[in-house]
């Protein structure tokens, strides 16, 4: 079952592949509704191989599946193993069901499109790549994954190849993933040299000396930080946002944005051998948290306020497992799943019906004219501020009340989290009235063509919204150990604190953006982290290169200058015997040898043989 | 009849040799150095008898004897290359042939 359930993604992905490079060597463009059903068949046969491998799991073991020998180096020997347990199984199930609904979703979303044939193919492909990150048994398959994924979201943020912004924000995500990467291979290589395996189950178990620790949770945080856009390195998630709307959704809210936090989980008995490592880890997840959460509330453009909102669930995510919580940060992976998954597609539904509008400013009023969309993203939006008794209530309530009381969180952790719920309750509010209550701002012809979308992008929006609200009673989905508690606050202290911070953020959104009218913000980069990064990186870069240019100039070239400058002053100095008349040579020769005879005879004689 | 000393023969031949090689220096005249050349072949020659009649050996003498067949070719050569340079020159002097130099 673990088997097809990876197959099946990458048989869609073929078959869709070689399907649209033949059509684009004929010309004839593949039927979208077509490649969209077979990709979207691909994963629901997925998303019932990974629930038939759920109701074969045991309760506390794992199903190991080996498929072949991946390669041989001296002694190692790396196998192609799929192993499938409770945590993988959960983001198995994750990964194909929400897929198959934004799968479901793109069929009609991408159906104008020409490159839909392309498009389904990727997105298969990043599910392929997806499974294999999670499902696989050795670090080398997790890395293959990990880069994989990378691969697919570069593909897709520059889906649209024509305009140079695209392409430019997926090579931004590609770059910053690489300094990423690099962290995740020197983890590698430090957890082979101390356990003596690239088996993640040999790996778990070991036990490394402090220091080592620690770098070793460093770097794989960095390795995180990459791909779950943490600072520094998430700059390239709210750029990511030039892809296709459903490949937001999928790829940079629900899916491959929180394999840095299945990592951190799969390798949790590891990450909290070190508390100085921890530490950081919740330290920069809740700064990441508040940080983000600031930049949304200053943002225009809808996918963009979402964008930085999933950077900032991620960094709750990371506070709960720098804090031990590793539980807990996975529940809101999957509630943040559910609900963002939504919220994101509610957003694609919006842009689709206003034919490409993506600022706030110029919506409003669409409650009337979206019903489906509405009452979704109210369930989507219910379920990020944490109101009970939506998903995202239970796993954020789980992060805050960890935060305080674990032994390795803190108030401050706490305290930073709070104002981020708070900031979250914001900015959410605020998208929410812009978009659907007081009067349209749009132009009259948008708003009165404006329509709600299909019933293949309705089902997933109204499959997501239940999840969103009923996601959250599951509770804790994977039994990850709890950190030990070092204040005894009771959680209903906690739930009452984060209910009435959400009310308290949204009500100040609603006090000033409830009365209809509002005025265009203008979309501010608050704390300019792009400039900096390009002022400091970019710059140093260039004046590096300015340097080596220099010295390539001045030293390298001027060392060729000077051979030549050499040789051509020889052969000059030389040239002045050669005067040509063969006579001249002959007197050279004459005296030459007339001084060797003489110094071979002053040798003899010297030595007594003449 | 005064028998030679080998020491005289051999100061006449270093003496022939020196002339030879003085000549193929200083003359500019392509005829003349063939034939300087040819003095020191002879001054060689000389020197072979003489140390083959100081050793009783034969060896110089055959020497010499092919010495003298190259020669012969030798010289026919080298006319020809002069006649050769005259025809297009116009002129068998050594100095206003450096064609190589430029």
């Amino acid at each position: 079952m673990i088997t097809s359930m990876i197959l099946f993604p990458l048989v869609g992905f073929v078959i869709n592949g070689l399907w649209s490079l033949g059509s684009a060597r004929s010309g004839r463009r593949v039927p979208p509704s077509v490649s969209g059903a077979i990709a979207t068949l691909a994963m629901a046969a997925a998303f019932v191989s990974a629930l038939v491998a759920r109701s074969q799991l045991p309760s506390d073991g794992a199903i190991e599946v080996e498929c072949f020998r991946w390669f041989t180096l001296g002694t190692l020997a790396v196998d192609f193993k799929l192993r499938l347990d409770a945590l993988s199984s959960l983001f198995t199930l994750v990964i194909t069901g929400v897929g198959t609904l934004i799968h479901l979703y793109s069929i009609s979303y991408m159906s104008e499109d020409e490159g839909a044939g392309k498009y389904f193919a990727y997105l298969n492909l990043f599910c392929f790549m997806m499974l294999n990150l999670v499902l696989g048994s050795t670090l080398p398959q997790v890395f293959l994954g990990w880069e994989g994924v990378g691969l697919a979201s570069y593909l897709l943020i520059g889906f649209w190849y024509r305009e140079e912004a695209n392409v430019s924000a997926g090579q931004k995500a590609f770059v910053m993933n690489r300094i990423g990467d690099l962290g995740f291979l020197i983890a590698m290589f430090i957890g082979f040299k101390y356990s003596g395996s690239l088996d993640l189950a040999v790996i778990e178990k070991a036990v490394l000396p402090g220091a080592v620790a620690t770098s070793f949770v460093l770097l794989v945080f960095l390795a995180c930080t990459g791909k779950s856009a943490q600072i520094p390195l998430f700059t390239w998630l709210p750029d990511a946002m030039a892809g296709p709307t459903p490949v937001s959704a999928l790829i940079h809210a629900a899916t491959m944005v929180t394999s840095g936090v299945y990592l951190l989980a799969r390798l949790s008995p590891v990450i909290s051998q070190s508390a100085s490592g921890m530490m950081v880890i919740a330290g920069v997840g809740a700064i990441t948290a508040l940080i983000t959460a600031v930049i949304a509330c200053f943002q225009r453009d809808i996918k963009k306020v979402l964008a930085y909102s999933t950077v900032s669930q991620l960094g709750f995510m990371f506070a709960a497992c720098g804090v031990g919580a590793f539980g807990a940060g996975v529940f809101h992976v999957m509630t943040h799943a559910f609900f963002k998954a939504l919220l994101f597609l509610g957003a694609g539904s919006v842009i689709h019906a206003l034919h490409g509008e993506q600022d706030v400013f110029k919506m409003g009023g669409l409650k009337s004219k979206l019903p489906v969309t509405f009452w979704t993203f109210t369930a989507g939006w219910a379920a990020i501020l944490g109101l009970p008794p939506f998903s995202g209530f239970f796993s954020k309530d789980e992060i805050l009340h960890q935060a305080l009381v674990s032994r390795s969180g803190s108030g401050w952790v706490f305290g930073i989290l709070l104002i981020a719920a708070v900031l979250t309750a914001f900015y959410m509010t605020r998208l929410y009235l812009l978009v659907f209550f007081g009067s349209p701002r749009m132009e009259k012809s948008k708003f009165d063509h404006a329509h709600e979308s299909p019933a293949p992008m309705a089902l997933p929006l109204v499959l997501l919204g239940a999840l969103s609200l009923a996601g959250g009673f599951a509770g804790e989905p994977v039994h990850l150990p709890h950190p030990e508690a070092a204040l005894s606050t009771p959680a209903w202290v906690i739930m009452i604190v984060s209910v009435v911070v959400a009310v308290l953020g949204a009500t100040i959104a609603y006090r000033r953006y409830a009365g209809g009218s509002a005025s265009a913000e203008p979309a501010t980069d608050v704390f300019r982290i792009d400039a900096i990064y390009s002022r400091v990186f970019g710059g140093g870069l260039r004046a590096t290169a300015s340097a080596t240019g220099w010295i390539e100039e001045r030293v390298v070239q001027g060392l060729i200058r000077m051979v030549a400058a050499l040789t051509d002053l020889s052969g000059n100095m030389i040239r002045v015997l050669q005067v040509g008349s063969a006579q001249a040579y002959l007197l050279m020769m004459v005296i030459a040898l007339v001084v060797m005879v003489l110094y071979f005879l002053k040798g003899m004689v010297q030595y007594g043989n003449l | 009849m005064t028998a030679f000393e080998p020491w005289m023969l051999l100061v006449v031949s270093v003496l022939v040799f020196c002339v030879g090689l003085l000549g193929l220096i200083l003359r500019k005249n392509l005829l003349v150095m063939l034939m300087s050349i040819e003095l020191m072949l002879n001054a060689v020659n000389l020197c072979f008898v003489t140390f083959s009649k100081m050793h009783h050996l034969l060896d110089g003498h055959l020497t010499v004897l092919f010495v003298m067949t190259v020669a012969a070719a030798e010289s026919a050569v080298g006319l020809g290359l002069v006649i050769a340079m005259f025809r297009n020159l116009r002129s068998v002097d050594s100095d206003q042939i450096q064609l190589l130099r430029d």
